[in-house]
């Protein structure tokens, strides 16, 4: 975390941070619920649907930081590099195990 | 930008949902098949064979995934540097231009330039052009209020 005198120097953007962040939360959500269906679908169990998802979270992770990030820094974009890879990962697991039961039923009712 | 994410987002809703349809259909037809072959022949099957799914519907079902991700990626609005000096830095070299959305309107929470207000602010007023202004405008208003008596 920057201390309070860096980011006197440095000075961030609310506003910038709230729409990245919400940009970030929605493409979660929604991915969360598909990679749901695709588990689903291909009727994944126990550990590896949730493999599944962590692979295809870092996969979306990494589409976001090629197409939208673009070979700049993640700082640029983000507090941390973290809040790119691996945040929003646990609030879209509820959707991703939603959408994952419902099309696993679905698929072998 | 925003067509090719909506064209590719439903090329890969249109894969998946074959994907799923073929899933359902394999899974059905397995079913029935296999409980005819256990009722003529009532040899144990191997469960796992009727659970695993042929892998073609399996690389569509992945492929089909993949292609609605980069669909959606691709219909993300642009990120914005969160930095204020590259922040500024961008909306002075870019303007309005680097804040639109997909289809071209401007973003709602757009502010615009933060340095408007030195930009705008007055430097040194010459109130002598001022003072003549003000007296030409007088001038002017005292001959227009005075025509139309006469």
């Amino acid at each position: 975390m920057p201390t309070e005198r860096e980011l006197q120097i440095n000075p961030i953007v609310p506003e910038s941070v709230a729409h990245n962040t919400k940009t970030l939360t929605t493409l979660r959500n929604l991915t969360a619920s598909l990679f749901g269906v695709g588990a689903g679908i291909l009727g994944l169990e126990s550990y590896p649907g949730f493999l599944f998802y962590v692979v295809f979270s870092l996969l979306t992770s990494a589409l976001v930081y090629a197409l939208r990030v673009r070979g700049a820094e993640t700082k640029t974009y983000f507090r941390g590099s973290m809040e790119l890879w691996t945040g929003g990962l646990l609030e879209g697991l509820s959707g991703f195990v939603l959408t994952w039961t419902l099309f696993y039923g679905l698929v072998r009712a | 930008m925003t067509w090719i994410s909506q064209s590719v987002t439903g090329l890969g809703l249109l894969f998946l949902a074959h994907a799923c349809y073929s899933a359902h259909e394999h899974s059905v037809l397995h079913s029935t098949s296999a409980a005819s072959v256990s009722s003529i022949a009532s040899q144990g099957i191997d469960t796992s064979t009727i659970a695993s799914l042929p892998l073609d519907i399996s690389i569509e079902t992945v492929a089909a995934v993949f292609t609605v991700c980069l669909g959606l990626v691709l219909g993300t609005p642009g990120l914005r540097p969160i930095q204020w000096r590259v922040w500024a830095g961008k909306i002075e070299r870019e303007g309005e231009k680097g804040f639109m959305n997909g289809d071209g309107t401007l973003d709602k929470d757009y502010i615009g330039n933060p340095f408007k207000v030195l930009e705008s602010r007055p430097g040194f007023v010459d109130i002598r052009k001022q003072r003549k202004e003000f007296a030409e405008w007088v001038r002017e208003g005292d001959s227009a209020a005075t025509i139309p008596k006469n």
